[in-house]
Parts: structure tokens; sequence; C-alpha cells
């Protein structure tokens, strides 16, 4: 029971982080290495903007403008500028990660030799569910992470816009032809996966509570499993990826020992990365050229 | 000049050609195949703990609290000859994830979560590595030679040389020959390739191979230069060191990726330790990575062949027109033709 439930907690954190990363990989097709340090960036700005506040609506404001911005401008201006000079696949991976040691090393000199730290926040127990205490953050999260996915579907669904972020995921051209500006979605999705990265980032600090400039890093690997394991380009499937990855973290830290909690959610990724990339659920995997 | 400038500069001399080595093993995966070899530091992490447990005597564990496997006390040659073999070895399982036809992308993170898990992993085992402290105390080569610290350096440099040499046989020699010709050739474009008859995954595989045993020989002199080795010195961020190297140097050239050495790993890490450090602790090596990852992108989108790019090897009559092929290089670098 205690690993269903805080699997149930991570899994939404790897949802919020994991839908984001895998909209924007969808749509716009650059696999952003950089998106833990986008993770780590909102945390910062977070924590020194609104001076270590750990209101959480507060913290997932300034946190979600903080990832809005900063995805923008790396992903759209920065990659964006790589991407349409006719860089691709390798070269944009290496474009990321070195936008990644930049932002990472940037916070690192920032914070100094110490770990930053929350103020320890006022966690008192909210629910109780079969002896496993769930504090008012942690459920604040899980709450948060189902409102968010329901709007992702919303959008996804019933709007023009998300309509044209599903066709621009699908066929680029096919897009073009019918009068959409693929710039102009490509935009529109590092804005909405960078706003979901800050939400997510906060979450994570706040919860932990304490962070340093690595956080997002391995965080993001984490969450990329479940984005991939989905299939990638799938919010629904990150969702679901969200879910197992969540659990398998739980159980292998309880069960086997806390230092393979991330290792094992890694393992599933490399498994699935070599094995089936296009995720649990094929569908247009062939067509998106996922296996070269 | 003075015996410690002396001292400083051999000391230099030494880690020049230990990255050296590493940097060509690295060029031979991704500047010659083609392989996107974002875990190569556990090559060099391999090399150096495998000659690490094979020159160290057994650990006594109840006095140190040291653990680690083997502790044979094996003559140092045999123990670095085995720390490259390791590389090697290990370049079979890793080829398995290159031989595999993924995009591009893809198989650079697979390859750099292997990293990261490889990392955890031997820094959770305190069983065979001695975990997260490392091994120590490792035997130097000709320890018991009579000598003074500063002609120490010497010695080890000429050790470091003779490695150096080696390396360089290997790398010019599969550069120049026919199996060299293909490994660019499929570095271009595989299918190709597979249409003159040429087994793309063999040649990935024996790329890898070569490659593989230079990362684990300059891991092996490496732990036998600096006596110590753990989790924290092969970070998975260290392979984007020799990345930048060969991106700035010139991929696929042996001379360019040498340049590339002397200027990141030496240029920007080892010698900019003498500049007045500032901050606390740590703050300055910040600072360099950030320096590196400009120079990466700055080098991605100006000069992506490198300052000494790659002889364009055109087979036209009517002559070699190299400038023509440097644009070509450098646009199928942009374009991360390769796989």
């Amino acid at each position: 029971m205690t690993i269903v439930l805080f699997g149930l907690y991570s899994a939404a954190l790897y949802a919020i982080g994991g839908v984001g990363f895998t909209l924007q990989f969808g749509v716009t097709n650059v696999l952003n290495l950089a998106y833990g340090s986008l993770i780590t960036s909102s945390i910062f700005v977070e924590y020194y903007l609104t001076g270590h506040s750990t209101n959480l609506w507060l913290a997932m404001l300034v946190g979600g403008a903080a990832g809005t911005v900063l995805s923008f401008v790396v992903g759209f201006v920065v990659v964006g500028a790589f991407v349409r000079r006719g860089a691709a696949g390798f070269s944009i991976a290496m474009v990321t990660i070195g936008i990644s040691l930049m932002i990472q090393y940037t916070l690192e000199a920032i914070q100094g030799p110490v770990v930053n730290a929350y103020a320890s926040s006022n966690r008192s127990t909210l629910l109780s569910v079969a002896g496993v205490n769930l504090d008012s953050q942690q459920v604040t999260a899980i709450l948060v992470a189902v409102v968010l996915m329901v709007v992702v579907h919303l959008v996804l669904r019933l709007t023009k816009l998300g309509l044209a972020m599903r066709a621009t995921a699908d066929d680029v051209s096919l897009t073009r032809v019918s009068g959409v500006s693929p710039a102009r979605v490509r935009a529109l999705a590092w804005l909405v996966s960078g706003a979901l990265c800050g939400v997510c980032g906060v979450l994570l600090g706040i919860g932990i509570g304490t962070f340093d400039a690595a956080i997002g890093n391995d965080f993001f690997i984490t969450a990329a499993a479940a984005a991939i394991a989905g299939g990638v380009g799938k919010p629904y499937g990150a969702m679901l990826g969200a879910l197992v990855v969540g659990i398998i973290t739980q159980a292998s830290s309880a069960i086997i020992s806390p230092a393979f909690s991330s290792i094992s959610a890694w393992v599933l990724l490399v498994a699935f990365l070599i094995l089936r990339p296009q995720g649990i659920f094929a569908t247009y995997a062939a067509e998106r050229e996922i296996v070269a | 000049m003075s015996q410690s400038t002396v001292y400083y500069l051999s000391g230099l001399g030494i880690l020049f050609v230990i990255n050296l080595v590493a940097v060509w093993g690295l060029d031979l995966h991704f500047g010659f195949a083609g392989v996107n070899s974002f875990a190569f530091i556990v090559f060099q992490a391999v090399g150096a703990y495998i000659t690490g447990v094979f020159s160290l005597s057994r650990a006594n564990t109840p006095v140190t609290f040291e653990t680690y496997i083997l502790g044979v006390h094996w003559p140092w040659p045999l123990a670095l000859l085995l720390g490259g073999i390791a590389g090697a070895v290990l370049a079979v399982p890793v080829g398995w994830i290159a031989v595999r036809r993924l995009r591009g992308d893809y198989q650079a993170m697979a390859m750099l979560v292997l990293a990261l898990i490889a990392n955890s992993l031997i820094a959770a085992e305190t069983g065979w590595f001695n975990g997260a402290t490392g091994l120590e105390s490792v035997p130097q080569p000709f320890g018991n030679l009579n000598v003074s610290l500063y002609d120490y350096h010497w010695v080890f440099l000429a050790l470091a040389a003779v490695c150096g040499i080696v390396s360089w046989w290997i790398a010019r020699g599969i550069a120049r020959s026919p199996l060299g010709r293909s490994m660019r050739a499929l570095r271009e474009s595989e299918s190709a390739l597979a249409a003159l008859g040429r087994d793309p995954n063999r040649l990935r595989t024996i790329a890898l191979v070569a490659g593989g045993f230079l990362g684990g020989l300059s891991g092996g002199l490496l732990i036998q230069y600096v006596q110590a080795w753990g989790p924290a010195s092969w970070l998975y961020a260290e392979t984007f060191l020799f990345f930048t190297a060969i991106i700035i140097g010139g991929r696929g050239n042996l001379l360019g990726t040498a340049l590339g050495t002397l200027l990141v790993p030496i240029g920007i890490v080892e010698v900019t330790r003498e500049l007045p450090q500032f901050g606390y602790p740590g703050e300055f090596a910040d600072f360099q990575w950030v320096a590196i990852g400009a120079l990466m992108l700055v080098f991605l989108w100006f000069r992506p062949h490198g300052l000494i790019p790659e002889r364009r090897r055109v087979f036209r009559p009517g002559g070699d027109d190299a400038s023509s092929g440097q644009e070509a290089s450098a646009r199928a670098l942009a374009r991360g033709s390769q796989r």
C-alpha cells in the first residue's frame, strides 16, 4: 500500500514532467536533453524570486512562468535556429547537451557550496489511507497532476490549437497546406512544455525540501522513461508510463535499496529505447522514422 | 625554468597524452564509424577500475574498510593491458545498442542513460570497486625506481608517450586502411555501404572495440598516474569534454583532434587552474563547464567541421575540389547525416 500511494505521488510528478517533454517532442521532433536543466532553472527562479516561499500556488505560478519563458528561449529561439539551418538527430542532441551544461553549471555557480533548502513548511498529514500518511503537499501534487492531465486532454481534443498540435505531430506538410503555421504551433508547444516543466519542477523541489543544480537531470531521465515507455509524442502514453514508472521506482526502492529507485527506471528506459523505441502502443512510429 | 615549472609542464604533458588516447578512441567511435558514443566515459572508467583491481593487493577490509574484487597485485604492464582489453570487451555489449537501427538522437540518449546507470550502479555496489569512495593508493609503474618526484614525471611521460604512439599506430592504421574508408562511408550513408556489400554492423563493432581499447587504455594510464579512481571521476558530463575536443579540432582527423585535446581538456580545464581562482572552491570549475558548453554551441554553429577539417576524400576524374568537399562535410555534420 505504501508503494502504491507513494508511487501515485511520484507518478503525479513524472506525469506532469513526462507529458511536457513528450508533447514538445511530438510536435517539434526535437529530443530536448536540456529539459532537466529547465526543470532545475524553474526551481531556482521560484526559490530566489519568491524568497523561498513554499506556498504551492504561488510557486507553481512563478515556476510555471519561468519554465515557459526559458523553454521558449532555449527551444524555439536557440535550438530552433539550429533546426532552421537543417541540423537534426545527433547535432540537435549535442546542441541541447551544450545548453544543458551551460544552464546546470551556471546554476551551480549561483547556488554556491551549500545545498538550497526550503524552510520546513507545515506538512501535517492531510490524508491517511490504510495507515499511510500523505501530507498536504503530496495530495496537492496529485490533484494538480490530475487537473493538468484533464486540461491537456481537453485542449488536445476540443480546441483548434490542440487539433493543430496533433496534426503537426502527425504530418507537418499536410498541416501546412491546411493553412496552419507549423512555426506557431511549435512555439506554442515549447511554451506549454515549459509551463508543465516549471510546475513539475517546483512541486519536486518543494516536495523534497532541498535541491541543488543537478536535481532536474536525474528526475528528467526518469520522466523521460515514462514518456518513452508510453510512446514518444503521445501524452496519454506518458500518463500511463508515469504510473508504471512511479510504481517501479517506489517498489525497487522499497524492495532492493533506495539507490535502485532511479536505476530501475533508467534500465526500463534503455530497454525501451533499444527494443521498442515506439513505446507500448505502436501506431505511427514507422512514419515518424523512430526506427530509421 | 624553475624545477616546479618543469614539473608542472611535464605533468601537463602526461595529462595531454592520456586525454589524447581517449579522444582518439572516441574519434574511432564517433568520427569514423559515426556511433554517437555518449557513454564513452564508461570505457575509460572500466579500464581504470580493471587496471586498479589487478595492480592493487588484496583489500584488508577490517583495517582499511575497503572492498573490491580481485586485488591480485599483478605486474603493472599486464594490469594496464587488461584495462585496455576490458574497454574492448565492454564494446561488445555496447555494440548491441549501436547496431540497432535507431535514430541518432535515440541512440545518443540510450548511451547517455547507460553511462548514468553504470555510474550509479558502481557507486551503489560497494563490493565491486569500493562503491562511491572508489579505489585509492593504486601502485604506480616503476614504483620501486629510486628517483625524485620531479624525475618520476619524466619516467611516466615516457610510458604515456609509448601508449600514445601505440594508439596513434592503431588509429592511423584504421584511418588509412580500406577498413577506415568503409567506416567513413558507413558514417555518411549506411544504405550506400550496405548496397556495396559491406556489413555495417561488423564495421561498427570493429570501430567500437578498437575505440573501446583506447578508452580503457587511457583509463588505465590515468589511474596509474593519479593513483585513485571513483564514481566522481567519471560523471557523464566528462564524455562531453572529449566530444568538444573532437568537434573543435575536427572530427575524423587525428591531427585535428590532437589540437582539440590541447585546447579543451588541457587548455580550458588544466591550464586555467593556474589563473587566479575566485569564489568558493569549485566555482571556477563551474565556469569551465559553462565555457565548454558555449564552445560546443559556437563551433556547431560557425565551424561544425572543426579547426582542422577532415580531408575530403574524393575519387573524381578531373581532380579533387577540396573547398567544396569541406562544405559538403560541414553540411553533412550539421544535418547529422550519421546515425
